[in-house]
């Protein structure tokens, strides 16, 4: 176990996090999608419940992440990688954790401006950010759901960009995110 | 003149005992405290009105009859509000009036929080259900009153929130009803 990133690795707690924050939002994202397709009912009620729910704890892993990032040296990308392809892999991943908050913020102030009361897995209860206005919503929906599709399309490059690297350029760079590989593995 | 004031007195015995008091809606409220996925939200009702004939010295006289205008329903949610006229909810094109009529006004003995404990029959959309109603009455030096009390219903025993929406994990069963009026004897 090694907590601490280095130049060359990853430590447990950043690996946690990503692939912690991984399953979050897809799940995330799956119910999102079925959620706004369903009739109104209660389960579509708690569907959102569970999905807020979600959103709230990435919003705390987020800025757990972002936080032990600042603290921790980042593992170097792969010497043999192009410019071009080092401005595209800091851009990508730069955008990722503008995403990582502004998901889950345009999904609380969408809640917060239709006064729903939020209460994240019926252990906390969270006030709400603005006050309620119908105007604010919509926005808030808009911004939610375009983000939403920067995100899915950020998410298949990663995967796609993760794979190359594992396949084509075998590079081992996968196999630094996964878990119980770390310093002995070179 | 000891004679007439004596009569006076005696006229104004049962006056005093039987008071008609008035509602100042202003400064009244009629809320509830409910839970919607399992977050609590309030909303109230802005529109009431009721007979109140109350006496903390002639309980068996008082009596209270108030009708509440459920299209005046309020939950600060637009989104919200826009599903509670419905057939589910409160089916508000068939039942726009709900009323809370006592049939006994005592001491709440049992309670500890409350002076007063009202015994009446809530109806809300056409369901109609015995309720106590503990509350307090305090009138002040201008001859004002105030009434505060609370009761915590189950929406389902009054058909608020049919088929689906049973389930309380989505909208709870408990909601909390405030009552917290002003009233103004009558002139």
């Amino acid at each position: 176990m090694m907590l601490r990133n280095t130049t060359e690795h990853w430590g447990s707690p950043a690996k946690l996090l990503h692939w912690l924050m991984a399953l979050g939002i897809l799940s995330s994202m799956t119910l999102g999608v079925v959620m706004v397709n369903l009739p109104m009912s209660a389960l579509k009620f708690e569907l959102y419940a569970i999905h807020k729910s979600l959103g709230m704890t990435l919003l705390v892993l987020a800025a757990l992440r972002i936080s032990w990032r600042w603290l921790n040296p980042v593992p170097a990308l792969p010497q043999d990688l192009e410019a071009y392809e080092r401005r595209l892999a800091s851009w990508a991943h730069g955008l990722f954790y503008v995403l990582l908050f502004a998901m889950p913020v345009s999904g609380y102030v969408i809640n917060s401006a239709a006064n729903f009361p939020l209460n994240v897995f019926g252990l906390v209860q969270v006030p709400n950010v603005v006050p309620e206005s119908e105007q604010v919503t919509e926005a808030a929906k808009w911004v939610h759901a375009t983000l939403f599709w920067f995100f899915a399309g950020l998410i298949s490059v990663h995967i796609v960009g993760a794979l190359r690297h594992h396949f084509v350029l075998k590079d081992g760079i996968l196999r630094r995110m996964l878990p119980g590989r770390s310093a002995k593995e070179i | 003149m000891r004679f007439l004031l004596s009569l006076s007195f005696l006229l104004a015995m049962p006056a005093l005992a039987d008071t008609p008091w008035v509602i100042d809606l202003a400064q009244s409220r009629l809320a509830f405290e409910a839970t919607q996925q399992g977050g609590k939200f309030e909303g109230e009702f802005e529109q009431f009105s009721a007979e109140m004939h109350f006496s903390a010295e002639r309980l068996e006289d008082s009596h209270f009859d108030v009708s509440i205008d459920v299209t005046s329903i309020q939950t600060g949610s637009g989104q919200r509000d826009r599903e509670l006229p419905k057939r589910e909810w409160f089916a508000m094109d068939e039942y726009s009036q709900a009323q809370f009529e006592t049939s006994t006004i005592r001491h709440a003995s049992d309670n500890a929080d409350y002076a007063y404990a009202a015994e009446g029959n809530l109806t809300i959309k056409g369901h109609s259900e015995p309720v106590v109603l503990p509350f307090d009455w305090q009138v002040n030096e201008a001859g004002q009153a105030h009434m505060q009390g609370e009761v915590v219903i189950n929406r389902t025993t009054f058909g608020i929130g049919e088929g689906d929406w049973e389930d309380p994990s989505a909208v709870g069963h408990e909601v909390r009803i405030i009552v917290d009026v002003q009233l103004n004897p009558q002139e």
